[in-house]
């Protein structure tokens, strides 16, 4: 099942003389389960497509649709709240709230929606990704790594229908990476999310199950799950 | 979508992040605190000064009654108890007045009081004793005592005498009741018994208001309070047209002006509310400041809780919850230091006033809770206004934009910057024109405080004690007739040349009577001309027109005064000059024309400089005199009594001394060098002697009066000027603290780049010196405008007043942010040293 779509994404930025185009024809999608990377260089617009993905920003033309509805036609306070329903985020900054603790900080985007966090299932997850144990910490005591396993364990606390990763290993070791892709990659499988992660790295990417090439704006292999 | 119930992990989040970072929540929870302790402090400051005033006015009034009706009968007064809206009802007996030779200075009355609130509704219930109760007793205040010399007891024998209607009556009573008298008061009670009421002043058959005659005696006075002070003049013609309804001789009524309007004129309440605004203001920009910095220093934090699913609405109401808590711990802290300080202002008001007035200043439990209350009302709502527009700030911040947030913000139609030569001040130029708007609101903040401060000092400046002196007393000494007495001559011309001699020999000085007779104008020459003018401007008024059509057949009242060159010194001509040798001549006269209701309006002067006026004294002795100025005669010198429309002849006093038939003085005038208080005493001595009716004026008195009313102005005013003051430089601090701790990432790169500290202290100063030198210009100009134009105005109407122009205090206040902007750039800057540059530049 296509849990995820775009239709000739673009994305311009400034206007006239001095206009950028991050972003042209962009169309993608990603089935249901899925672990596809976005591969680029440094400015070649996979930034852009994966906020765009996640509804943080709006595009120049084009839509998409998240489990078959077209997200843009949402008001700014309906996709923050279908965003923190649907998609998962996990930064190359981690982005925790340091005054909340790892436990606070997972159920977060569950408590917003005034929703009760899933008990079981949260801690299934913090098993899993071996952070059980830190609950009570606050973000500013874990390692890098303790923090992006906490951001990912946010980020699938919600059940979302795609967790987005922008970098996910940015900040972190390369024996570190390595481990939280893995726990990445196993979580997803395990509770069956599906997965878009950015990268630069090739390494990194060869983890996924499909490598989603951007150059200058444009998606020049692996639009599809058949190309 | 389902309506969410989320609010508890948004204050949870509100409360972590406020104990997260302490030092911020200190300084935004201090400058709560601040804006309490103004609130705080103007309103009980204001509040115990209305407070004291209306007691103040009360005294004056002598009662504390809301309304009361007058010269009614004992059914009038049921009346009035069964209705609904009057309560405390209260009534006294009027009798007589006291006509005691030695009771002349003071004005003292004889009633019977109804019952002992009737007496203390007039501030005149025996503090030892009780109220009279058999026919000869009575119960008297100190005041009246000391005037009769007899001794504070009771049971000492008191001979009065009481005028009941023109009828004297002479009894020596027993005194059974004493209190402390008030000297501000205008009429010195003098309690009798009910049966000496119904013997000499029984209740009268008739009506006060159908009589033929002109009887007060055995009338009541009926005073009353309403539910609240609110409108109590429409309450009262309500109440008397629910009474009388429709009747023609409804009985007149008396407002108590203590709880008018007119204690909290418009005036006051405009300067009260421009204070409450700027109050307001200033709170307003620190803590809007301070919340500003603070979420531009978490934008990063606020977009990623975006990208996590916060809503716009939820960051807002996060932000809220973060004030609310802030208020919750600042307000009560402000609201106790508030009070704190201003008891201690209060206190320090009363001690320059006497003791007896300290009690009415005092403020009581309800006032302080209301004052309390009006103050956090004002603090919260300063502090829910102020993070408002941080809120939506942080609650509109695109997740995209937080996250990659780097303080540069793109603006499209900006002219590029030129490349000059790079110094301190070049870079802090550029910065105080690159945050043009932030500029603009600290510099209007400041030149708002400054602007009042120097508004308040030109008013307060501007009191001037001669002036509002000479609108009671000309020279050193006043010596004149007493006007208890029904004899207009006797009144305007009752100083005898003998009595002016005795005066002479007792004071030992020069003596400068001011000889008063009254005559007739004869219309001639263009006088009957500019008559008619007149009576067509001024003839919508029934009385004006019948006293000038009367007039424009050929004769009105003219006023003559008999002045010698010393008095004529204190004459202001409104026009030409008062020459001494011409005065002397005898062929000179100044003149001035007074017209009811058309006081200053230079058409009513019928006589100008240069016309010849002809006036008639006795029988057929008629003077032609030229005049030389128009001119009124110094109001304390004058009859201080005013036809509807006459003409003042001032001539030398040879002249008048032989132009009147029987020559007499208004006013004796002598001035004195004397330090050692013997001439007045002197003086003093010889209106006091028994039998006198010489009535003895010093500028003395006045002079204290003054000082004590002019003494709590300035007090009050330099109070509120010091708060604004300190409003304006702790915005000041403010700005230019927050300036420096919010650009610390900046700085520490400028500072990696290669500026060395002492540069950036350089171009820190240079910033805060442009925020002095801009607010001292703007001050200047709008100080000036408002100095030139409003105050102007506004005093333009108060007697005592000169207006002087000054910017000194913007000068003073100016050298203050000169100095304070030199010294915090480098507390400040060594305080973000603490931290290291690599430390700085990592931060968010």
């Amino acid at each position: 099942m296509e849990v995820l779509k775009t239709e000739a994404l673009t994305k311009v930025y400034g206007s006239g003389q001095c206009s950028v185009t991050a972003l042209e024809d962009a169309s993608l999608s990603v089935e249901q389960g899925e672990f596809a990377a976005i591969v680029g260089t440094s400015g070649s617009g996979k930034s852009t497509l994966l906020h765009m993905l996640g509804g943080l920003d709006r595009p120049t033309s084009g839509k998409v649709f998240v489990e078959g509805k077209d997200i843009f036609s949402l008001k700014d306070e309906a996709l923050t709240i279908f965003r923190r329903r649907k998609i998962g985020f996990v930064f190359q900054s981690f982005n925790l709230v340091p005054a909340l603790n790892v436990y606070e900080n997972i159920v977060f985007p569950i408590q917003l929606d005034g929703s009760d966090a899933d008990e079981g299932f949260v801690r299934e997850v913090m098993e899993t990704l071996g952070i059980d144990g830190l609950r009570e910490r606050l973000p500013n005591q874990l390692s890098g790594g303790q923090q992006q396993r906490v951001a990912i364990a946010r980020a699938l606390a919600a059940k979302p229908a795609i967790i987005l990763a922008d970098e996910p290993t940015g900040n972190l070791d390369s024996k570190t990476s390595q481990d939280v892709l893995s726990l990445l990659k196993v979580t997803g499988q395990k509770f069956s999310r599906t997965i878009v992660m950015i990268t630069h790295n090739e390494a990194i990417a060869q983890m996924a199950d499909r490598i989603i090439r951007i150059e200058d704006g444009h998606i020049v292999k692996g639009g599809t799950a058949n190309d | 979508m389902t309506k969410v119930n989320n609010r508890k992990v948004i204050r949870r989040l509100a409360l972590r992040e406020m104990k997260s970072d302490v030092k911020m929540a200190v300084v935004v929870i201090l400058s709560i605190i601040l804006t309490c302790i103004l609130f705080t402090a103007l309103t009980a400051v204001g509040g115990s000064l209305i407070n004291g005033i209306q007691q103040e006015t009360m005294r004056q009034v002598g009662g504390n009654r809301m309304a009361g009706l007058k010269y009614v009968l004992p059914e009038d007064y049921e009346k009035v108890v069964h209705d609904s809206a009057a309560r405390d009802v209260v009534y006294r007996i009027i009798i007589g007045k006291c006509v005691n030779e030695e009771m002349k200075n003071i004005y003292a009355e004889f009633c019977c009081a109804g019952d002992e609130a009737s007496a203390e509704a007039i501030f005149s219930l025996p503090t030892e004793g009780r109220l009279p109760e058999s026919i000869d007793e009575v119960a008297l205040s100190t005041i009246a005592l000391d005037e009769l010399h007899l001794p504070h007891e009771i049971g000492t024998a008191v001979p009065l005498e009481i005028d009941i209607d023109g009828e004297r009556i002479e009894q020596t009573f027993t005194l059974c009741g004493i209190w402390e008298g008030d000297s501000v008061s205008t009429a010195q009670e003098c309690w009798l018994s009910r049966a000496f009421a119904d013997k000499y002043a029984p209740t009268p058959t008739e009506s006060f208001y159908t009589q033929k005659n002109m009887r007060y005696a055995g009338y009541w006075s009926v005073d009353y309070n309403y539910a609240n002070s609110w409108n109590i003049e429409g309450k009262t013609e309500a109440l008397l047209q629910r009474l009388y309804g429709g009747s023609e001789h409804k009985p007149y009524f008396g407002i108590n002006w203590a709880y008018t309007t007119g204690t909290v004129d418009s005036g006051a309440v405009a300067g009260g509310a421009v204070l409450i605004l700027v109050i307001f203001a200033a709170g307003y920009l620190i803590i809007y400041n301070i919340f500003h910095i603070n979420i531009s220093a978490k934008i990063r934090s606020y977009g990623m809780l975006k990208t996590i699913g916060t809503t716009a609405k939820q960051i807002r109401y996060m932000i809220r919850v973060r004030a609310a808590l802030y208020s919750a711990i600042g307000i009560p802290l402000g609201l106790v230091i508030g009070m704190l300080i201003s008891r201690l202002i209060m206190s320090a008001v009363v001690a320059t006033l006497n003791i007896r007035t300290a009690n009415s200043f005092n403020v009581s439990p309800e006032l302080t809770l209301m004052i309390c209350l009006i103050s956090a009302l004002f603090t919260f709502a300063t502090v829910m206004i102020s993070c408002k527009k941080p809120g939506r700030i942080a609650g509109g911040v695109s997740p995209i934009e937080a996250l990659r947030y780097n303080e540069t913000v793109l603006k499209k139609d900006r002219k590029d910057k030129k490349t000059g030569k790079i110094t301190p001040l070049a870079v802090a130029r550029s910065n105080m024109t690159r945050t043009r708007k932030k500029t603009f609101i600290v510099v209007l903040s400041l030149t708002l405080s400054i602007v009042l401060v120097n508004t308040l000092y030109t008013v307060l400046n501007g009191f001037d004690t001669d002036k509002y002196i000479s609108h009671s007393i000309v020279g050193d000494i006043n010596i004149r007739h007493t006007d208890n007495t029904d004899q207009y001559e006797e009144q305007t011309k009752g100083i005898t040349p003998d009595m002016i001699e005795g005066i002479r020999q007792a004071s030992g000085e020069d003596v400068h009577p001011v000889y008063y007779d009254f005559g007739s104008v004869n219309a001639s020459g263009e006088a009957p001309a500019r008559l008619k003018k007149l009576s067509e401007k001024y003839g919508s008024h029934e009385q004006v027109r019948e006293a000038l059509s009367m007039a424009a057949e050929g004769r009105y009242m003219a006023e003559i005064y008999g002045i010698d060159e010393t008095a004529a010194g204190y004459c202001v001509p409104l026009e030409g000059s008062i020459d001494t040798q011409k005065l002397k001549s005898g062929r000179y006269a100044a003149v001035y024309t007074y017209l009811f209701g058309a006081e200053g309006d230079s058409d009513v002067q019928i006589y100008h400089v240069g016309d010849t006026i002809s006036i008639e004294c006795g029988e057929n002795d008629v003077r032609e005199y030229e005049v030389m100025a128009v001119c009124e005669i110094p109001y304390p010198l004058s009859t201080k009594l005013y036809n509807i429309f006459s003409t003042q002849v001032m001539v030398y006093t040879d002249e008048y001394l032989s132009l009147s038939a029987e020559p007499g003085a208004v006013c004796v005038m002598i001035n004195t060098d004397d330090d050692s208080g013997s001439v007045r005493e002197k003086c003093r001595a010889y209106c006091d002697e028994g039998g006198s009716p010489l009535v003895y004026a010093d500028k003395q008195k006045y002079l204290d009066e003054f000082d004590d009313f002019i003494g709590m102005v300035k007090l009050v005013g330099g109070i509120l000027s010091g708060i604004l003051a300190l409003i304006g430089i702790l915005n000041f601090v403010n700005a230019v603290v927050t300036g420096i701790l919010s650009r610390k990432r900046e700085l520490a790169m400028m500072n990696a780049v290669g500026m060395t500290g002492e540069q950036l202290k350089k171009m820190l100063m240079w910033e805060g010196t442009h925020y002095a030198v801009l607010t001292a210009i703007c001050s200047a100009v709008i100080g000036t405008f408002i100095s030139c134009f409003a105050v102007r105005a506004v005093t333009g109407d108060m007697f005592f007043y000169t207006y002087h122009f000054t910017l000194v205090p913007i000068l003073v206040c100016t050298v203050i942010l000169l100095i304070f902007s030199a010294f915090i750039p480098f507390a400040a800057y060594k305080l973000i040293c603490r931290e290291s540059v690599v430390e700085r530049l990592r931060e968010n």
